[in-house]
């Protein structure tokens, strides 16, 4: 975590991968969940039809919707941290709260502000809940060293 | 950081000598990786020889250089085992931490503009990639067919702005979501290719783009379906030589 993420590309170029990555979650998520969901509506001996049309129809758009949100997020972090020249939580709330105030932008700016600070309140859960279990995890290495603690070591792989 | 170091502590239990134990473990590795047991043994051998044979200018050099790998090997081949045992369990989960340069795509021929870390980076920047260039032609369609829209007689500037600005998001999304569609269906073909051909080439470009062609107009027919697979080989195929000439 102090050296940043390795494993992902440098900041420019990340965007892409987001845009993509956020994308195709929201495409195939939605496409399994329309499915079953376009199944169950439909009556009995149309369900692999009515499944169907249901994917076609609502998957895509579902993908795009994530695929917008997850890209200008990344857009964003990458511009909130070129500005800031540091990584920390803040920059995934910043960025969240201009994500959902530009996403909401047509609809006024009431309601703009009010998604943007829905927007920044959620990331800021979710980096408040990544933080604690940082911490959570992070606090018995020194005791980890011991052998009788080494089944604590598989959680945080998990995490 | 801290997981690896963590995991790393938890998982070398079984050495005793704590405080040191990382950086020995560390030199044995390497040493043992380099220097071969047996050459180190000859090499003693031939240095305890060249001691009652003197051979000074040459040999006493080569004594000093040698003497530190074959204290290390000896000491770390009777711990060998043990040693070498955190590291080997180590090995995938290490790389999940840090992976720069050593787990890109291996696959032959398939190195591109950017670096790839396996199937899943290509598809995200892939589908990234036409997404967002069908985002932007779609929104500058729309845009024109904003533009051009009769808004009646004397349209005010607002109106103006939101007719451009619904054809951008009524087109822009249209097209992106196609192109998305068609980008994953494409690269799960390529890298479904990929790794049952082991290698990647432009046959297997051109068959990706028929089945994800195919794929993508199935559900409106054979013929559809058959026209979409050989628009899309036909786009993949002047891609292809598009990039072999350039």
């Amino acid at each position: 975590m102090s050296h940043g993420d390795h494993s992902r590309d440098p900041c420019p170029y990340v965007i892409l991968n987001d845009f993509g990555g956020a994308f195709a979650m929201g495409a195939i998520g939605g496409g399994i969940w329309h499915g079953i969901k376009g199944a169950r509506n439909s009556p009995r001996g149309e369900r692999f039809v009515g499944s169907m049309s249901a994917i076609k129809a609502r998957a895509p758009v579902l993908g795009g919707n994530f695929g917008v949100w997850g890209g200008l997020f990344s857009t964003f972090d990458c511009a909130v941290k070129g500005y800031r020249q540091k990584e920390d939580p803040w920059n995934a709330i910043i960025s969240g709260f201009l994500t959902g105030g530009s996403l909401a932008l047509r609809a006024g700016p009431r309601s703009a502000f009010g998604s943007a600070v829905g927007c920044g309140i959620l990331l800021g859960v979710f980096e408040g809940v990544g933080v604690l279990m940082n911490r959570m995890f992070a606090q018995p290495i020194p005791q980890m060293q011991l052998p009788e603690q080494a089944p604590a070591s598989p959680s945080p792989a998990v995490a | 950081m801290s997981f690896l170091s963590g995991m790393f502590g938890g998982s070398s239990e079984p050495i005793e000598k704590e405080p040191s134990a990382s950086a020995e473990l560390f030199n044995s590795t390497t040493f043992r990786s380099n220097v071969q047991p047996s050459s180190s043994s000859s090499s003693s051998a031939s240095s305890s020889s060249s001691s009652s044979i003197p051979q000074p200018p040459i040999d006493q050099p080569a004594v000093p250089t040698q003497t530190a790998p074959t204290a290390l090997d000896a000491f770390g081949t009777a711990f060998d085992p043990a040693r070498l045992h955190p590291l080997a369990g180590l090995s995938e989960n290490l790389e999940l931490l840090q992976l720069d340069e050593d787990k890109l795509n291996d696959i032959e021929g398939s190195a591109s503009v950017l670096p790839s870390r396996g199937w899943t980076d290509d598809l995200c920047v892939g589908t990234g990639t036409t997404y967002l260039s069908g985002l932007l032609i779609g929104g500058m369609w729309g845009a024109k067919e904003g533009l051009s829209r009769p808004l009646g007689n004397n349209p005010s500037m607002k109106l103006r702005i939101n007719s451009i600005l619904n054809g951008c998001t009524r087109r822009g999304s249209f097209t992106g979501n196609s192109l998305g569609v068609l980008a994953i269906f494409y690269n799960l073909a390529n890298s479904s290719l990929d790794s049952i051909r082991g290698r990647h080439d432009t046959y297997n470009v051109l068959g990706a783009a028929a089945l994800s062609g195919a794929i993508f107009k199935s559900t409106a027919g054979v013929r559809p379906a058959l026209v979409g697979a050989s628009i899309m080989t036909a786009a993949a195929g002047a891609w292809s030589a598009f990039k072999n000439t350039v």
